[in-house]
């Protein structure tokens, strides 16, 4: 480190407080990991139980960190009722002369997601607090957020001096001293040794969308930056306007917010948690980040999209929870349904989604369709389906809303999806199961697409290969068959606009049962593929019901 | 020394994609690529057959994958959704050793054969891009191209480990082959899109509403032609094109073919269609 910064790190107050809200133990367990964390930062941490914190003592701490989760339906934890009483109540202190950050632990799954959190930095905030770092919402896996959240918000706490005065211009400086400290490692829980992760500086052309609403005007601009390779596309976009161009306009927010997805190089992002060295493509000239905005709804301006639709979409189905009874375990100020360790896993995972904007970005249905109510919507209503405390009533409603046009049928193609990586995978693959389910549900004739998979399905068994003469008859029926005709399908198979030059008659068959086997019309009956017999033993083995 | 791989036509080349069928042999002998027809592989599902029943997908697919391994290679197909399906179903089977094993068992009892996860499934693009390599099918060229062509993909392989060392969202594989053959490439946005397929009869102006988009971004960007390397995308990018345009109220109206057609006009084969590809070109084409 250089002098000055080893100078202002050691010199008068440098003690931080860390505050743990925690039922489980999670919060607990971070604010002393912070704790060791912040040596480094040249911070002298204290950690605190909120459990007996005398509320008084905040007005004379310069730096505080708290650390808290959420229990039940958006309640504190046991340990920080009391704390949270008297921070409300008339002794609460001014806090004008304390910079603060919260870290808020929570579950996606409940309706009031990292509730304590928000209060607590809502609450900093109204007795005058300085709020240094944005408050990160960290779910279940909440290792990498916090972490990241911390190594911001130590850097900077210790630019806070001696008198309590923060002094912003140290911010950088703190961090790239951190960074080239020579520090190759820092000291886990267990004794391990968890490097500091480096990346090379890369050479890249960030080309943005840019569209100004009022003149309508649409089109890129480019940069050509050098980035080290482990600084996330949200820290890009801020370099850039902060240093190149003020006036573009993106959804900032904390690391994890769910509204500020974005594309990047034609994938849907999290800007906070994507390091640009993940998304950046390559060609023979140079390294390229193309920025976009969502297609999801209008865009507003520059990368903002409007995200009114989803809000739309999410109220029209009811996603709030409808238990069968008000029976179950009874918890300090509340009753909650009890259910297995399997099934709550099950529910739980449905739900896990890191962001529902982020997913509904993964399907190519969506901006074509505005009544589908989007894979997110699916998912939640999938998750009441398969929760065994649900009622009656919110079961058949949430089938029933599966079932129906806007449902799960209307996204045409699950493949969209599952190629988002391992999210994706999980998306499509739960979206699928929901899928199945209704459509047996409604014995695969509930409209079209249940007749569609089962007319393919049944095709396949009767000669291994797809009949699609078969297919259009059942699934279109005659009217749907004339509609084609007089739209130009029909005409384009037939006449042959578009088999270049290909045979006219596809066998004997075109010739004696027009139209099938004219043109590109496929024929009415398939010869059946190499030992046929094998693929009905197959299908009578694993589904009797074709 | 020839490339040997077992093929699987895709599910439409038998029926409404005979124009696949006629091209990929010749333009596959021409690059040195022995394609073995699979004569007892099934349709691969296209992801249809899975939402009735899962397992029974996987099982008809290991099948077709027991069928390539005794043959000792490895698939290659023309039809993107069938290479993206069979990769999925792959690495499922692979990734899960007890559902391998169920999945064998029913193989075994019905069929009496075993899959063991050691074949590979690639789409013929990934082949002729990695393996014969782009200078060898610049030399195979008689009729070049000469068309602004762009390339729709569709979202099947285009996911981490199907689509070679091609990138999954900015791919230019089939870019880079339509100027080795002597066309013009267009890049569009929208070439990884899908195009609803595994819906169209059942959420058809969805369905056409995404393959107008593709198509209208062709033409708007000064695409002459279109070409696909999915059978089934083909179909409704093509067939469909006149409906999607008046659904949309977009232009879409494009000369439309089947990656393996480009690859066998460019070669010399099928001279006669490619006189007729050009008169499509010259009088919808732009």
């Amino acid at each position: 480190m250089t002098d000055d910064v080893v100078s202002f790190l050691s010199d008068g107050d440098r003690s931080l407080h860390i505050l743990f809200g925690s039922q489980s133990g999670n919060s607990e367990d971070l604010a002393v990991k912070f704790g060791k964390r912040a040596k480094s930062y040249g911070l002298e941490s204290t950690v605190h139980d909120m459990d007996g914190f005398d509320i008084a003592s905040l007005a004379s701490m310069s730096r505080v960190l708290v650390i808290c989760s959420t229990w039940g339906e958006g309640e504190q934890p046991d340990n920080a009722e009391e704390l949270w009483n008297a921070a409300n109540g008339d002794g609460a202190p001014s806090l004008s002369n304390t910079h603060f950050s919260v870290c808020a632990l929570g579950d996606t799954s409940y309706e009031l997601f990292c509730e304590s959190g928000k209060e607590w930095d809502k609450r900093f905030e109204e007795l005058g607090g300085t709020r240094l770092v944005d408050r990160v919402d960290c779910d279940v896996d909440y290792d990498a957020p916090s972490a990241i959240w911390t190594e911001s918000v130590l850097a900077h706490m210790a630019a806070v001096d001696g008198n309590g005065t923060f002094q912003p211009e140290l911010v950088e400086s703190i961090i790239a001293e951190m960074e080239g400290s020579g520090e190759s490692s820092v000291e886990g829980d267990d004794g391990f040794v968890i490097p500091v992760l480096e990346s090379p500086e890369i050479q890249v052309k960030v080309r943005v969308f840019r569209y100004d609403p009022q003149s309508d005007e649409r089109g890129h601009d480019e940069w050509a930056c050098v980035l080290n390779g482990n600084i996330s596309v949200l820290e890009v976009l801020r370099s850039i306007k902060s240093t190149e161009d003020g006036s573009l306009t993106f959804r900032d927010g904390s690391l994890h917010d769910p509204t500020t997805v974005i594309c990047a190089n034609g994938r849907p992002i999290l800007p906070g948690i994507t390091r640009i060295d993940s998304v950046i493509s390559s060609n023979s000239d140079s390294n390229f980040l193309n920025l976009e905005p969502i297609v999801i709804g209008e865009v507003i301006r520059d990368l903002v999209t409007d995200l009114t639709i989803s809000d739309i979409r999410r109220a029209s189905t009811k996603p709030w929870f409808r238990g069968a009874t008000r029976d179950g375990a009874k918890v300090r100020d509340a009753v909650i349904g009890t259910m297995s360790s399997d099934d709550a896993k099950k529910v739980h995972m449905v739900r896990d989604m890191i962001s529902t904007v982020l997913v509904d970005s993964f399907s190519d249905t969506v901006p074509y369709n505005e009544a589908y109510i989007s894979p997110s919507n699916v998912l939640s209503s999938w998750s009441r389906i398969i929760d065994p405390r649900v009622s009656k009533t919110s079961l058949t409603e949430n089938l029933d809303l599966l079932s129906s046009d806007v449902g799960i049928k209307a996204e045409t193609d699950l493949s969209s999806i599952s190629r988002h990586g391992e999210m994706g995978e999980t998306v499509a693959d739960y979206m699928l199961d929901a899928k199945t389910r209704v459509l047996r549900n409604g014995a695969f004739q509930d409209g079209r697409h249940g007749k569609y998979v089962w007319w393919y399905t049944w095709s396949v068994k009767m000669s291994g290969k797809v009949n699609d003469t078969t297919i259009y008859r059942q699934v279109l029926g005659p009217l749907g068959l004339v509609g084609n005709l007089f739209s130009g399908v029909t005409a384009r198979m037939v006449l042959g606009f578009t088999r270049t030059g290909g045979k006219m008659f596809n066998g004997l068959l075109g010739m004696v049962a027009p139209p099938a086997g004219v043109g590109k019309m496929p024929k009415q009956f398939n010869t059946p593929v190499l030992n046929h017999h094998e693929v009905v033993a197959i299908f009578n083995e694993v589904d009797g019901g074709f | 020394m020839p490339m040997n791989y077992a093929y699987h036509p895709g599910n439409v080349a038998h029926s409404s994609a005979q124009e696949v069928d006629d091209t990929v042999f010749p333009a596959a002998k021409t690059l040195g690529i022995n394609l073995i027809p699979l004569e007892g592989a099934t349709s691969c599902g296209a992801g249809i057959i899975r939402q009735a029943n899962r397992r029974l997908q996987l099982t008809l697919n290991a099948r077709t994958f027991a069928m390539a391994e005794e043959l000792g290679l490895e698939i290659v197909t023309p039809c993107a959704t069938t290479a993206g399906t069979l990769f999925e179903d792959l690495t499922t089977l692979r990734s899960n050793p007890n559902l391998l094993a169920e999945v064998n068992n029913v193989l075994m009892e019905t069929c009496g054969k075993t899959f063991t996860g050691e074949t590979e499934v690639r789409h013929l693009l990934h082949v002729i891009v990695e393996e014969v390599g782009l200078d060898k099918l610049s030399a195979s060229v008689k009729n070049p191209i000469g068309f602004s062509v762009a390339g729709h993909y569709g979202p099947n392989i285009q996911r981490k480990g199907a689509c070679g060392n091609d990138d999954v969202f900015q791919p230019n594989y089939l870019e880079r082959v339509i100027n080795a053959l002597g066309g013009n490439p267009v890049s569009l946005s929208y070439r990884t899109q899908s195009v609803g397929v595994p819906s169209l009869l059942s959420e058809e102006s969805t369905a056409l509403k995404q393959a107008a988009a593709v198509l209208s971004e062709a033409k708007n960007e000064g695409a002459e032609m279109l070409v696909s390397i999915c059978t089934l995308s083909h179909a409704v990018l093509d067939v469909y094109q006149v409906k999607a345009g008046k659904i949309s109220g977009e232009n879409t109206s494009l000369p439309v073919i089947h990656f393996t057609e480009m690859l066998a006009f460019s070669m010399g084969h099928f001279n006669t269609r490619l006189a007729q590809l050009k008169t499509r070109v010259s009088v919808i084409g732009n």
